[in-house]
């Protein structure tokens, strides 16, 4: 941790704010931080706990922000980077008044998949990372997870570890963990007979509680305040609880996201309820790149291929 | 213990399939493809029941249903009266018996909060207290607090009995179930069996020892003052909320947050006038038709969220609008802590140049 | 103590008729309104400030001040500006038609704790609408109260509402003072901002209750304006609107800090508004 904080102890001067992430209330929780004052910087970690990705924040933080010479420098892992781009692409952030700290990441831990690998039951009193291992203290003692055994979904069909779009990379490339993309969560969804499939849905879907938590995590949800989930004028969704306007609004938000999802999976993560709602953005994300061999977020000078129009197309 | 059976383990489906001869019985269970995904759901032989666990969401939803409808409307096509059409409204309903088994003592707790705003204020919701007045609730002495967990800072506690028509107390293979209440006798006497001297004893220990507990830290029940004097204090709220996504789910998995809204939803000639869950953290919520928002950023909204629940509620009610359950922190996408926002509110931090 | 609605379900609405329909301005339109029971009509009880809610089944319920007085029960009376949703579809009704009406809801104005004292209604637009109901309470009880004092502005003369009865309230010994932002052909009256004219005018605060209504920039000069004149806080009474839903203090999303509009408002002295938390 070393370099991060002394990158950011040797710029602090021509920051306004650090977005980065700092343990919550407990050792296993990480959360955002929003440090504007030098000697905050202490509180700043990076590890595989540091899941959410901040990348969501910019929008709003830089429309609020006052225009200084000073910039908002933010931590983003290699996954997040697309997201910025893509919102960089679509002119919500200027690029300009960010000072971006690429993080190279090993993946991130999914917290159900951790506490069904631990044997202790007790509270997790510390926590420490060593060559891919997890090393987790309690009363009950000592025990070591192999963090790949404990990945996020997302983060196991990752290929994207490293930054595409930083001002400062702290830390040594990460191998990727696909080398193309991978659809194989969705394609076993896929393959199931209509019916089936409808059924999964059906069953999963009726978990929902609409809270959405997956839009307001989603740092390319950028219509924030006026989301047509809630618009009564006019009206797509009825207040009713039933899954089929449970899966009307997820698949409004899948639309929206088509060309534009950069497949960071924060919507599946915060989902209290386990919906593996990330698989539908998947799933436009691999027919943008069958359809217009796109890939959301991976190149700053590409046009999406739903803000262009090329008459020309066929397929559509 | 007055009125107590035990429940061994081996029993406990055939004691929840006997409660659910004359009620619905709502337990926590696991999903089929997730197991440790634990919600109340209705009781049907071979759920996965389990009392161990901690639900995502609260009971809440058994009385105060995710939405319901208040009304239904028709028009009847009738071209002898200006309008074209009759309208008939009718408010209908049935409301069975219901019996909430092994929720926590704060999920029973949490409904002492929608108690005092739909029973004893100026007006009478009868939607809610029908339901009231028809569920028993057994709540499982909990002995497995998480980080989360913050009951005894206002006010709770982990054998919490207030809330609760009876309560369960784990033994290594069984129950004991223990009448609180007129309601929670007469549901001991349908399932169980006499207890031993023994297991009285050990369920006995067990309650002192939970009661001795402290879960969470300091009180957190007069901060009403403290609130008020930060009020205005922005550094203050966006310190804490900066990192707020300002989604509804602290709202929606709380027992105790009642807020909600009230839409009609028809098609054709009929439909509904429902109730239905909402959110103070979602902007529309206080949106106003000429545009005007009271509470226009998450600042505003978060704070209105503890003032209602430390402050509003505390001068109104003189009780926190809080059970301690934790939810709103351990399933928040960022972890914001709401004991820590409260914590802080009397602390005079030091002034940093 | 709140009037209870319905006996047993206070969601429920009893059936009205709209009887007759006035197009107050271009997007302001009164509807009077009957309940289709005659006993329950006959035994229809509100108090001056007092609000209903209105539905138009299918669309959802919005929340009004009844502008007639108690004095005048063959009719209920509302005033809907077009802006939302439900008010959009109220002003799509017609006479004739069938609507919800939950009513009465919410707190008055102190009408006993007025007698004797001389009155200064200021009011801008649709405010008007809460400031007829007492209005007209006084002028039919005319002798209980003093000065009578009306500051009534709009944007333009077409924009004031209320017009057919400006000659009946004059008649009735009301101090009407009308304005408009600006000149206007064939405008015989005051021109200038409803702040501004109040100033000109300077009703003396002595023995006087100022009661104002109006859109917010308006009342935020105007309670500048009567500080100015010497108005003591308790000597001003206001009304507030929030965005309800169940007008019955259970919903949660009118509250002012621990103050509820729908059943602690929607009047409240100046007194009072400075007790809460600023958030409006």
């Amino acid at each position: 941790m070393k370099t991060l904080h002394s990158h950011l102890e040797d710029h602090f001067e021509e920051l306004e704010l650090v977005i980065g992430w700092e343990i919550g209330f407990e050792p296993l929780r990480a959360t955002p931080a929003f440090v504007r004052r030098r000697e905050d910087l202490a509180r700043l970690v990076w590890n595989p706990l540091c899941a959410p990705n901040l990348s969501v924040y910019l929008p709003q933080i830089l429309k609020s922000a006052e225009k200084t010479e000073k910039k908002v420098a933010v931590c983003l892992k290699g996954c997040d980077t697309r997201s910025l781009t893509a919102l960089i692409q679509e002119g919500f952030v200027d690029r300009e008044r960010l000072h971006v700290i690429g993080l190279p990441c090993p993946g991130t831990v999914d917290p159900q998949a951790l506490a069904q690998a631990r044997k202790n039951r007790a509270p997790v009193t510390q926590v420490s990372f060593q060559d891919n291992l997890l090393i987790l203290h309690s009363y009950e003692g000592t025990e070591e997870i192999p963090l790949d055994s404990v990945l996020a979904r997302r983060c196991r069909r990752c290929r994207q570890p490293n930054p595409l779009l930083a001002d400062v990379v702290l830390g040594d490339p990460v191998p990727a963990r696909c080398d193309a993309p991978s659809f194989a969560h969705v394609e076993a969804v896929d393959s199931l007979p209509l019916e089936e499939r409808r059924a999964y849905w059906e069953r999963e879907l009726d978990r929902c509680l609409r809270c959405y938590a997956c839009r307001n995590a989603c740092p390319l949800c950028v219509c924030r305040d006026r989301c047509l989930a809630e618009s009564r004028t006019p009206k797509w969704t009825t207040q009713r609880d039933s899954v089929r306007d449970k899966f009307l609004f997820h698949m409004i938000h899948a639309l929206h996201l088509a060309g534009r999802c950069t497949e960071c999976g924060e919507c599946e993560r915060v989902c209290p309820v386990g919906i593996p709602v990330a698989l539908f953005k998947e799933k436009m994300a691999q027919i943008a790149l069958d359809l217009w061999d796109y890939q959301a977020g991976v190149d700053p000078a590409a046009t999406p291929p739903l803000q262009t129009f090329d008459p020309s197309e066929t397929g559509i | 213990m007055e009125k107590a059976v035990f429940l061994p383990d081996t029993e406990l489906h055939e004691a929840l399939a006997a409660l659910s001869a004359d009620a619905q019985v709502w337990v926590p269970a696991g999903d089929a493809s997730k197991p440790d995904l634990v919600r109340f759901q209705r009781y049907r032989p071979g759920l996965s029941v389990r009392l161990d666990a901690r639900s995502l969401v609260s009971a809440k939803e058994v009385l105060f249903p995710r939405s319901e409808a208040l009304l239904r409307f028709v028009k009847e096509k009738d071209l002898s009266v200006p309008a074209g059409h009759r309208l008939h409204v009718d408010d209908t309903r049935t409301v069975p018996p219901a019996v909430v088994f092994g929720c926590r003592p704060c999920d029973a707790r949490g409904f002492l909060t929608f108690d005092r705003v739909f029973l004893q204020g100026p007006y009478r919701d009868p939607y809610y207290a029908e339901r009231r007045e028809k569920t028993t609730f057994v709540s499982l002495v909990c002995r497995d607090a998480d980080g989360a967990c913050f009951c005894s800072a206002v006010g709770s506690g982990p054998a919490d009995p207030q809330g609760s028509d009876a309560q369960l107390i784990a033994l290594p293979d069984g129950y004991v179930l223990r009448a609180i209440t007129q309601r929670g006798a007469a549901l001991v006497e349908k399932i169980g069996r006499g207890p031993t001297a023994e297991q009285i004893q050990a369920a006995r220990d067990m309650l002192d020892q939970a009661g001795r507990e402290m879960v969470g830290e300091g009180s957190l029940t007069a901060m009403d003052a403290a609130f008020r004097a930060r009020f205005q204090d922005a550094a203050f709220w966006h310190g804490h909320i900066d990192k707020c996504l300002s989604c509804g789910l602290c709202t929606f998995v709380c027992p105790t947050c009642y807020c909600f809204t009230i839409t009609d939803e028809a098609r054709g000639l009929s439909g509904e006038r429902i109730r239905s869950w909402d959110a103070c953290m979602f902007p529309h919520f206080t949106l106003e038709a000429s545009g005007h928002n009271p509470r226009p950023s998450k600042v505003e909204r978060y704070r209105n969220r503890v003032g209602h629940k430390f402050s509003y509620f505390v001068s109104k009610y003189g009780q926190v609008a809080c059970c301690g359950c934790g939810r709103c922190i351990r399933h928040c996408p960022v972890s914001v802590d709401i004991r820590a926002v409260v914590r802080d509110l009397p602390v005079q931090e030091e002034v940093h140049a | 103590m709140p009037n209870v609605v319905s006996k047993n379900n206070p969601y429920l609405p009893q059936m009205g008729t709209i009887r007759e329909i006035i197009q107050e301005t271009p997007n302001i339109k009164t509807f009077r309104i009957v309940l289709d029971d005659p006993e329950q009509m006959a035994a229809f009880r509100f108090e001056p400030g007092q609000v209903g809610q209105l539905s138009v089944f299918g669309v959802g319920e919005s929340t009004f001040v009844i502008n007639s007085p108690p004095t005048r029960r063959e009719y209920l009376q509302f005033s809907v500006m077009k802006t939302g949703e439900v008010t959009r579809a109220l002003h799509r009704l017609c006479e004739g038609d069938p609507i919800g009406v939950r009513a009465p809801l919410g707190n008055s104005f102190p009408v006993e704790a007025l007698k004797g004292k001389d009155i200064l209604f200021v009011g801008g637009g649709i405010g008007m609408a809460p400031l007829r109901t007492l209005l007209l309470t006084m002028v039919d009880r005319r002798e209980e109260f003093g000065d009578i004092t009306v500051i009534y502005g709009a944007r333009s003369p077409q924009d004031l509402c209320y017009r057919y009865e400006f000659d009946q309230w004059r008649a009735a010994g009301v101090n009407l003072v009308l304005t408009v932002d600006r000149e206007f052909p064939g405008w015989e009256e005051r021109v200038g901002f409803v702040p501004t004219v109040l100033a000109e005018e300077a009703p003396s605060p002595y023995n006087r209750v100022a009661i104002t209504c109006g859109p917010p920039i308006m009342i935020k000069f105007v309670l500048a304006g009567l500080k100015e004149l010497g108005y003591e806080d308790d000597q001003i009474l206001t009304t507030l609107e929030r965005r309800m839903k169940c007008g019955i203090g259970l919903c949660g999303r009118c509250n002012i800090g621990d103050t509820y509009v729908c059943v602690d408002g929607p009047v409240f002295s100046n007194t009072q508004l400075r007790q809460m938390v600023s958030e409006l």
